[in-house]
């Protein structure tokens, strides 16, 4: 009675691990490194396999399906994050005897310009930042861009240096970068 | 008559070969530099001083040590706005430098590192008159964003290095205050901690 109660569960949990590997016939990984993701939204899929999201801010994945030996995978993006590009290396082969975790997921946050409009700068000397970003402006000068800045990130332009002899004055100079170019900041110079 | 001349020409050959050995070897005690950007870099040796200039990849001491004698590089003094470390690294190429002592002789060429970093300095202010939650204020788009709470009488930036510029603006205003950056907001790092940037808020008009 005691043995037969042993080998029903012994059956069970052996019933139960091979179920955790998804039914699948593989017992090897297929997975990578993710670099550089910061936005939502990235699905990944082996061939015409489950669609595998991967959350922003992951360095790594797996496919919750194993493969077998010899078995050819491509790793492909199903989906891409809003608001970046990701590109793949190592996404296509053939299964060895040890797990795959050599799929490359490299991503970029899409990057927009900031700048906007001038008035009234008719000397040199003006520099504007937006933190460590620093731009000097020549007299004339009826608009600018500063370097480009990521989807999703703040930004705050400010004046470093006012031109000999003139204020200037930044509006709408404070935000946060959307999916399009900022062309709204003004500055005034009087 | 064979034996005659194989036997000075065996002798002649000992003799040049021993001679390559330079009667005695000396090993200059050189290295690479990755970083340098200014001006004062002093590097000593075995009594021996060598000031670099702004921008010098590589230097190698005047005098070369002999076989055995050992040396212990250190930065006797730094650079303008960085500091200097004398260490073995993996350096940009792919190189690994050697450490800052060692016996002269036991490395064919001895190519010490010297890695310099640009000095950082903290960014920092007062805050007056806040009574609520949700200010945030930024550095630009890179330098990070703080959110000081209800009460907070100050803030404090990453610290931004030599040179960099700075801008703090308000990113997002608090519940029940109007606030702005009303002086010292934008500047250039110097060498000194900036902690005079101040942002004074007022209650919201009602």
């Amino acid at each position: 009675m005691k043995n037969l109660t042993l080998r029903a569960s012994v059956a069970l949990a052996c019933a139960l691990s091979l179920a955790a590997c998804g039914g699948s016939s593989g017992n090897l990984l297929l997975g990578g490194t993710v670099t550089n993701l910061f936005k939502p939204g990235l699905v990944l899929q082996n061939k015409t396999g489950p669609l595998l999201p991967v959350a922003a801010g992951a360095t790594t994945f797996a496919f919750h399906e194993l493969i077998g030996n010899d078995e050819d995978f491509e790793v492909k993006i199903a989906t891409q994050p809003t608001g970046a590009v990701c590109v793949l290396a190592n996404n296509k082969g053939k299964s060895g005897a040890y797990n795959i975790t050599s799929v490359a997921v490299v991503c970029k946050t899409n990057m927009y310009d900031l700048g906007g409009k001038i008035s009234g700068l008719d000397v040199n000397g003006l520099v504007l930042v937006n933190g460590a970003d620093r731009l000097a402006i020549p007299a004339g000068a009826t608009d600018f861009k500063l370097s480009q800045i990521d989807d999703g990130a703040p930004y705050g332009i400010t004046v470093l240096t006012q031109p000999p002899g003139r204020t200037c004055s930044v509006q709408n100079g404070v935000g946060t970068m959307g999916a399009a170019a900022v062309d709204a900041v003004r500055v005034t110079c009087g | 008559m064979t034996l005659t001349f194989t036997r000075p020409a065996l002798t002649l050959t000992l003799a040049l070969t021993l001679a390559a050995c330079g009667g005695k070897a000396t090993f200059p005690v050189a290295g690479t530099i990755e970083g340098l950007k200014y001006d004062g870099l002093v590097l000593s040796t075995n009594g021996m001083d060598l000031p670099l200039a702004a921008n010098a990849t590589s230097f190698s001491f005047p005098n070369p040590l002999s076989y055995g004698e050992v040396y212990d590089v250190i930065a006797k003094a730094p650079p303008a706005h960085q500091t200097c470390n004398v260490a073995s690294f993996q350096g940009r190429t792919g190189v690994l430098y050697n450490g800052p002592t060692d016996t002269a002789g036991r490395f064919g060429a001895i190519n010490i590192g010297v890695l310099c970093t640009t000095n950082t300095a903290a960014l920092g202010g007062k805050i007056t008159g806040l009574t609520s939650d949700g200010l945030q204020l930024t550095n630009g788009s890179t330098g990070g964003t703080v959110a000081p709470l209800a009460a907070a009488v100050s803030f404090n930036f990453a610290p931004v290095a030599y040179d960099v510029t700075y801008g703090i603006t308000v990113l997002a205003q608090p519940a029940k205050e109007v606030c702005r950056v009303s002086s010292n907001g934008t500047g250039k790092m110097g060498d000194n901690p900036v902690t005079e940037i101040v942002v004074t808020c007022e209650p919201k008009p009602a």
